[in-house]
């Protein structure tokens, strides 16, 4: 089979359309990833013990299974108990959900990896409690984590084609679409290819140069 | 013609008050039914051997460790409960808080922000307490950092700093927000011995300017000596021996007090 060129100019308005599918899902989901696993993160170290048992068991529960499970549930188990989401909603809560539980972790270790004598030295100082956390353990604990976050945010983008699963028009879907369609999967599969790998190295570059701004303010 | 009367320490009452305190991790006990008090003013030096429990009467007051029985008072008032509307209750953030603002403390590991300069290190209590405008913090911790010697170091990160530095910039902080009682916990045990006596002349200078009230956990008899108008010997959670350091180092009454003088002795300490 030999590549047209023809044909990569007649479905290329698709794949952009479909590649900005992808990045808006990506930073959708990013968001949610990133709020959602503070809050895990929290409520895993919550003071209070059935917070902290209910937060471990739902992460654990969410992160043993599938995504594609996740999200089959989402869009399709769901409507029979009578709440029916949209393919973009479905993915950005199955999606978001999902990494929410590994960003938690993230969370948490950068937190306590913030020795344990700062702390001290903050209540020793009279800080209150939100003082200690925005002034003393936050600035700390968050440039360490820019680099896994960052990674797991690719990683999400990566994951994004799975979502075709569930119906969403995304670089996957209308490269799918095109290809069914036409009976060539040679243009359609190796532009979604170059599509992800463009925006992932771009990606990675700016959180490198994040993670050096970062280093530098902290050093 | 007045009558002098020379001021009596024994008569004022005591700025901090330990009353059949308890602190037991599980089942270990580490301060066993502990009563004390210490007046205004007072340099005390609590020695004795490690586990002895002179370091969890610093983070008690610190409030870095609650106790599981009895009371701590300071200025007559309880650090560790507080009467809300006439119940006897454990005390809250704010009371604790309220406390707080007379105790300052020097760590063993320094503990400084390491985000922050020395200056902020130092400024950023006052200013974050509400108790300072950002300039007038600023010219306050200048003075102190000039104080222990590190005025030109105003800039630099902890990281950039010796850890007699780091201890001396320490200490500056603790004393930003002008407390009463100053906790000083082995300050000097995980420094290099050349710079350990830099960080005891600043104490020396404190001790001998201000009028604080001072608590000293230290494993260098020599400078426990020279500090305190007290010692305490502590062994097993409990106090051994209280009195001045002419008496408890030179003709100690204690058995307990003698041996273990005797073994730092013969660990090349000068006493």
């Amino acid at each position: 089979m030999d590549w047209s060129w023809d044909f990569v100019a007649q479905i290329m308005p698709a794949l952009t359309q479909g590649l900005l599918v992808t990045v808006e899902i990506t930073l959708v989901s990013s968001v949610v990833a990133l709020v959602l696993g503070l809050l895990f993160a929290l409520a895993k170290m919550s003071p209070v013990g059935s917070v902290r048992r209910v937060a471990i068991i739902a992460t654990e529960g969410i992160r043993r299974t599938p995504l594609l499970v996740q999200l089959y549930f989402l869009f399709y188990v769901l409507p029979d108990l009578g709440i029916l989401l949209s393919p973009f909603t479905a993915g950005v809560i199955g999606l978001g959900l999902h990494y929410a539980t590994y960003t938690s972790e993230v969370y948490r270790a950068g937190i306590n990896n913030v020795p344990v004598g700062q702390w001290e030295a903050a209540r020793a100082c009279n800080l209150t409690t939100r003082q200690t956390w925005t002034e003393i353990i936050l600035p700390q604990a968050i440039p360490p984590m820019i680099p896994p976050l960052g990674n797991y945010v690719i990683a999400m983008f990566k994951e994004t084609p799975i979502l075709s699963a569930i119906t969403v028009m995304d670089l996957m879907g209308e490269a799918l679409a095109q290809a069914n369609f036409n009976y060539r999967y040679l243009e359609p599969i190796t532009l979604v290819a170059a599509g992800f790998l463009l925006v992932s190295l771009i990606s990675a570059a700016i959180i490198k140069l994040l993670e050096n701004h970062l280093n530098l303010r902290a050093a | 013609m007045g009558l002098h009367i020379a001021p009596d320490r024994s008569a004022e009452a005591p700025i901090i008050e330990f009353r059949e305190v308890g602190k037991s991790y599980g089942v270990f006990k580490v301060l066993d039914q502990l009563s004390f008090s210490v007046k205004p003013g007072e340099h005390l030096a609590l020695i004795g051997p490690s586990g002895s429990g002179k370091t969890t009467i610093l983070r008690i007051l610190m409030t870095l460790e609650t106790v599981t029985s009895g009371n701590v008072f300071i200025n007559g008032v309880s650090l560790n409960r507080e009467q809300k509307n006439g119940r006897d209750i454990p005390a809250s953030e704010a009371h604790l808080r309220k406390m707080r603002a007379d105790i300052g403390m020097v760590f063993q590991h320094f503990n400084l922000f390491p985000h922050k300069t020395a200056l902020q290190n130092v400024a950023l209590a006052p200013v974050l307490t509400g108790r300072m405008s950002k300039a007038e913090a600023k010219d306050r911790a200048i003075q102190l950092l000039d104080k222990v010697g590190l005025a030109n170091k105003a800039d630099e990160y902890p990281s950039r700093l010796s850890g007699g530095q780091k201890q001396r910039v320490a200490i500056a902080r603790a004393l930003a927000l002008q407390p009463k009682i100053m906790l000083l916990d082995e300050i000097t045990s995980a420094l290099d011995p050349e710079l350990v006596e830099e960080v005891l002349n600043v104490i020396t200078d404190l001790r001998n300017e201000t009028d604080m009230t001072m608590l000293l956990v230290t494993h260098e008899m020599g400078f426990a000596k020279d500090f305190a108008d007290r010692v305490l010997f502590f062994e097993q959670g409990k106090i051994v021996e209280d009195g001045p350091p002419s008496e408890l180092f030179h003709s100690p009454h204690h058995e307990r007090t003698k041996s273990f003088l005797r073994k730092v002795i013969a660990a090349g300490q000068r006493v």
